[in-house]
């Protein structure tokens, strides 16, 4: 065993003093490659959690409802509701800001000390303070959107109950306090609105302001009860209706009893942009990890290869396989070593990294946060790699070169290609590792295409979402201006007005469907022009008996156009509908997208009982509507487009695609430049017998330029369809989960550009072992081939 | 076997300049009468780089073979021989010296002229054949006929041929790793043969084959000689060089002698 141990040693010795540069070279590109790879992970990891942290920073409540100030005995009953665990009452106002245009917040403050429950994450500043009335935090969406940041101070008139039951009619100035706060932090959230204020204040501020609140928010979490949940809900609304009955609330059209649940309701967008940015980095980690161990592989393949005479020396001296193995893994320990470091390393500074997209919005704890179990483990597991690799290598080497070739029983003879370069150029890259280093032809070509794929995936998903970035229609958002509850004598000044090209009175409110379930139905009054509301495949409802449907909603139902849904009539019985078509509108309600039913506006009040609300969708001739909004929005209340919290998501991944595409493209591209001079050198010996042969400097090059252009041209024919395919489901997902149309849009100019430009790339690339085999002379080729 | 013997006519075809001055006949040659001599080599150097020092493995070689010549190459290890004979099939370029192949000077030429006169004129045998892994018999043979332009239907025929005439016909299928060493010797002879070349050299052709396969390989080239093929054989065997019309010995990058111990049959 002393012996062999020796000898081992010996050979490593010898190994590395014969390869240590190529072995080091290789140990940090490994290194480079891993730590890139694990960094993926890594990032992948916090990008994934960041929502779910996030719900654990904040001690995010089970349940949410917002109570009328009229109805303070439904308020004071929800702490001790069934299931209820935990509870905290604020109270809520809404007041007018001071600002270029019309805005209202809502506004929300403790009466007491809360334990760990929705306690925001502080991103910037800090908490108001317990006895200071006049400061406030600002949540994040709130702060970009107004502009608004630490320091800055803001002037809230407060609404009366009274003038919030007016909303819809009209209510003149804020008659309740007017108070001066100062922004002292900004707060992150899952998700804000409905019950939670956008502007969070203190105690302080909740006392000295008592007289003017509108409402209390109510947040309360659950016991571990698995139907706690449902027991909450029907608690409440038997609650809700006995305080109905006995004082019913004048805002009651406003504050209808509803129960947010934010624990079990997550947005959908945010799980499809969680689901794109993580996919697309697993994706990347995939492509790169095969990559860097096809590279690796190879390389060592071909490394030890070359120098199987000296494993069959190590051999003829009794040296066995295993110990030929062993001895060149001890000789790549260094390399393996480096690599591990370097591997940690990278992974290590990958902490830096915040998550990526929108899911940076969710870090609760943003900057440098490093996964140490991955620093540690990866770089060992990085070297270990390196040496296994190194050490399959070896292996294969030696057995190939000792074991006889085994005998292989030809197909039939093909016809041959009037071209011999054709023929050569074709069986050289079909045929990856006869007798030699290298992967098989079959594996490149997967590789290859699976890369192709990655790349037209990425590329085509990218245009998709741009195009939903770039087209507010797409997402809902045709109109430039929304008026809240316009009045006719508005409408008709507005509709007059030469810089309006279109605009639609809109109607929306909630019906039911036959089985209870609530549907938001809107109907669109054409008043000017044409407004271009998105279909994603049929058209508008014109008739009574036709609906278009949202296509979220249509994905929930499980309806398609041609499908009818049955909806209860406000007068008693059911009306069917038919779908003719998926319409893209955003809720007036929620600012969902794709989960509305548009009706014709008789439909609308045939089956939506209530009040609905109304607006103005107004939109502008080319560059008038900034002006048409700063006019508007002196007497109404004006909203200019705005982009979706789904789509605004989904804006920040726009260059994640490309990102990836690029990177696919750099790894595919490295890839088969590699492959493609490691076949060139690879049949060295094939390209010196057709010298001999008497084949010219041109059939050489077209041979080889034959050979280049097999190689990718699978890949092409496979990958550009796979890829295209592969976006169109996952574009479909997305789009399905956010509401907006499902179409891809297909890259055409890449496709046509693709094709051409790889095969010429490859064909560029041939000139390289071209240019080899013009200078070396075939004798030298043929005696080291 | 047809054997070209128009050398003025080669270079003219493929635009090449002829000697100098005509060489003088060759050993064997009948007379004024009698083709011009098919390989003339003068003064023909050729130093390697190595490590430690250069290597000089051809040190003024002068050489001619004559149309229809059968000769044997001897001489150890290291003499040069292959040396020679790649320089000799245009393989490698010289340092000094000149090779004149079917009346063509060769180190004036460029690669694609080479090539051209090399498919034509020369047919070169490996001591390991180094035939292509992932062709059949059939396609190695048909190769060689399709690089020299030969349309696919009469390269398949003249391959065929060739692979019966050897005696591999049924194996023409096969690729060369299920055939024995004989027999791909005997492919790799045939790929030599398939453009009808003036002139066939082969390095060490037995050195890889067991007796029974060197015998084979040496019957075949005398039935070839016997046909009139022109043969330079390198090889370090005394029986295998036995079998040649005439042996020439080489050590240290010279030619020592010239031996015309055999006689055309």
């Amino acid at each position: 065993m002393a012996d062999a141990f020796g000898a081992i040693r010996a050979v490593a010795r010898a190994e590395l003093r014969v390869g240590w540069r190529a072995t080091l070279l290789m140990g940090l590109v490994f290194g480079l490659v891993a730590g890139i790879v694990l960094g993926g992970i890594g990032l992948a990891g916090r990008t994934a959690s960041a929502y779910p942290r996030l719900v654990d920073a904040v001690h995010l409540d089970d349940a949410r409802a917002l109570v009328a100030a009229d109805q303070p005995q439904l308020a004071a009953a929800v702490p001790s509701l069934p299931a209820v665990a935990q509870a905290r009452t604020d109270q809520a106002w809404i007041a007018q800001i001071d600002g270029p245009a019309l805005r209202f917040v809502s506004i929300g403050a403790p009466t007491t000390e809360h334990d760990g429950l929705v306690e925001p994450v502080i991103v910037d500043g800090r908490a108001p303070a317990r006895g200071a009335p006049d400061e406030v935090t600002l949540s994040e969406p709130l702060a970009q959107s107004s502009g608004l940041g630490i320091g800055a101070t803001l002037t809230l008139r407060m609404l009366t109950l009274d003038q919030v039951s007016m909303f819809d009619v009209g209510f003149g100035p804020p008659a309740g306090s007017t108070t001066t706060v100062r922004v002292v932090g900004i707060a992150r959230m899952p998700a804000w609105g409905g019950a939670l204020a956008n502007v969070q204040a203190g105690p302080a501020f909740a006392a000295k302001f008592l007289p003017d609140i509108v409402g209390y928010a109510i947040y309360a979490r659950f016991t571990a009860e698995p139907d706690a949940a449902q027991r909450f809900g029907a608690a409440f609304a038997r609650t809700a209706a006995v305080v109905d009955q006995i004082s019913p609330s004048v805002v009651s059209q406003y504050l209808p009893h509803t129960v947010e649940l934010p624990s079990a309701t997550v947005d959908p967008s945010v799980r499809a942009a969680e689901q794109v940015l993580v996919g697309g980095l697993i994706v990347f980690v995939v492509v790169l990890a095969l990559g860097g161990l096809q590279v690796l592989g190879q390389s060592m393949l071909r490394h030890h290869s070359a120098r199987g005479a000296t494993q069959r020396v190590e051999s003829a001296l009794g040296m066995r396989a295993s110990e030929r193995t062993a001895a060149r893994a001890l000789a790549a320990v260094g390399a393996a070593v480096v690599s591990g470091v370097l591997a940690g390393g990278v992974v290590l500074a990958s902490g830096w990294l915040e998550p990526l997209g929108s899911q940076a919005r969710f870090e609760p704890a943003p900057g440098f946060r490093p996964v140490w179990p991955l620093v540690v483990l990866g770089g060992i597991g990085t070297a270990l790699v390196f040496v296994l690799v190194v050490a399959i290598a070896a292996a294969v080497a030696g057995r190939r070169r000792a074991a006889a070739v085994p005998p292989v029983r030809a197909a039939a003879v093909n016809p041959f290609r009037r071209w011999p370069a054709a023929l050569l150029g074709m069986r050289l890259a079909m045929h990856g590792r006869v007798g030699r280093g290298g992967v098989p032809a079959v594996a490149t070509v997967v590789a290859a295409s699976l890369a192709m794929a990655g790349v037209v995936a990425a590329v085509a998903f990218g245009a998709s979402l741009q195009r939903l970035v770039d087209t507010p229609a797409r997402y809902g958002q045709a109109a430039d201006l929304t008026i809240v509850d316009a009045r006719e004598a508005d409408i008709a000044r507005i509709v007059a007005d030469p810089r309006v090209a279109a605009l639609d009175v809109g109607a929306t409110g909630t019906a039911e469907l036959a089985d209870g379930e609530p549907l938001e139905v809107a109907s669109r009054d054409v008043r000017k022009g044409h407004m271009p509301i998105a279909v994603a495949g049929g058209r508008m409802p014109t008739g009574p008996g036709e609906v278009a449907i949202g296509p979220r909603l249509a994905s929930g139902l499980g309806l398609d156009v041609g499908d009818t849904i049955e909806v209860r009539r406000v007068q008693g019985g059911t009306v069917v509908l038919h779908i003719v078509g998926k319409a893209v509108l955003s809720s007036q309600n929620h600012g969902g997208i794709g989960d509305t039913a548009v009706v014709t506006p008789d439909v609308m009040r045939a089956i939506a009982p209530g009040q609905p609300l109304y607006d103005a969708a107004v939109l502008a001739v080319p560059g008038a509507a900034d002006a048409l909004f700063a006019e508007l929005s002196q007497g109404l209340e004006v909203f200019q487009r705005e982009v979706p919290t789904a789509v605004a998501n989904l804006a920040d991944l726009v260059t994640l695609p490309e990102l990836l595409a690029l990177v696919l493209a750099v790894v595919a591209g490295a890839g088969l430049v590699h492959a493609l001079l490691t076949a060139g050198r690879r049949h060295a010996r094939e390209v010196a017998v057709l010298s001999v042969l008497g084949a010219t400097p041109g059939q050489v090059r077209a041979t080889l330029a034959v050979m280049a252009a097999t190689t990718v041209l699978p890949a092409l024919v496979i990958g550009v369809p796979l890829g295209l395919g592969a976006a169109r489901v996952l574009w479909w997902q997305l789009a399905t989960a956010t509401g907006v149309a499902g179409d891809l849009a297909v890259p055409g100019r890449l496709l046509i550009v693709i094709v051409p430009a790889v095969l010429a790339g490859a064909l560029l690339l041939s000139l390289a072992p071209a240019a080899r085999a013009a200078r070396t002379p075939p004798a030298v080729a043929l005696a080291t081939g | 076997m047809q054997v070209s013997t128009s050398h003025e006519a080669t270079a003219r075809a493929m635009d090449v300049p002829l000697p100098d001055a005509v060489p003088e006949a060759a050993p064997g040659a009948d007379g004024p009468g009698a083709p011009p001599p098919e390989l003339v080599v003068r003064g023909l150097r050729k130093t390697y780089e190595a490590e430690t020092a250069p290597v000089r493995a051809l040190r003024g070689v002068d050489l001619t073979v004559g149309h229809g010549e059968f000769v044997a190459l001897m001489g150890p290890s290291g003499s040069g021989k292959s040396t020679l004979l790649h320089l000799l099939a245009g393989l490698d370029r010289a340092d000094e010296g000149s090779v004149t192949l079917a009346g063509v000077r060769t180190e004036e030429l460029g690669g694609a002229r080479l090539a051209r006169l090399r498919r034509r004129h020369v047919g070169l045998v490996f001591q390991f054949f180094h035939l292509i892994d992932h062709m059949s018999a059939l396609e190695n043979v048909a190769l060689a006929a399709l690089v020299a332009g030969a349309k696919p239907a009469e390269a398949t025929e003249r391959a065929r041929d060739l692979l019966d005439t050897l005696g591999l016909l049924e194996k023409q299928g096969e690729r060369p790793a299920a055939l024995s060493g004989g027999q791909r010797q005997r492919v790799a002879i045939a790929r030599a043969l398939a453009n009808r070349p003036t002139l066939l050299l082969a390095d060490e052709p037995t050195g890889a084959l067991d007796s029974d396969g060197a015998a084979e390989v040496l019957d075949l080239f005398t039935r070839l000689h016997r046909d009139g093929q022109t043969i330079l054989m390198v090889t370090h065997s005394a029986d295998v060089a036995g079998g040649a019309q005439r042996i020439v010995r080489m050590r240290d990058g010279v030619l020592l002698d010239a031996d015309t111990s055999g006689e055309p049959s």
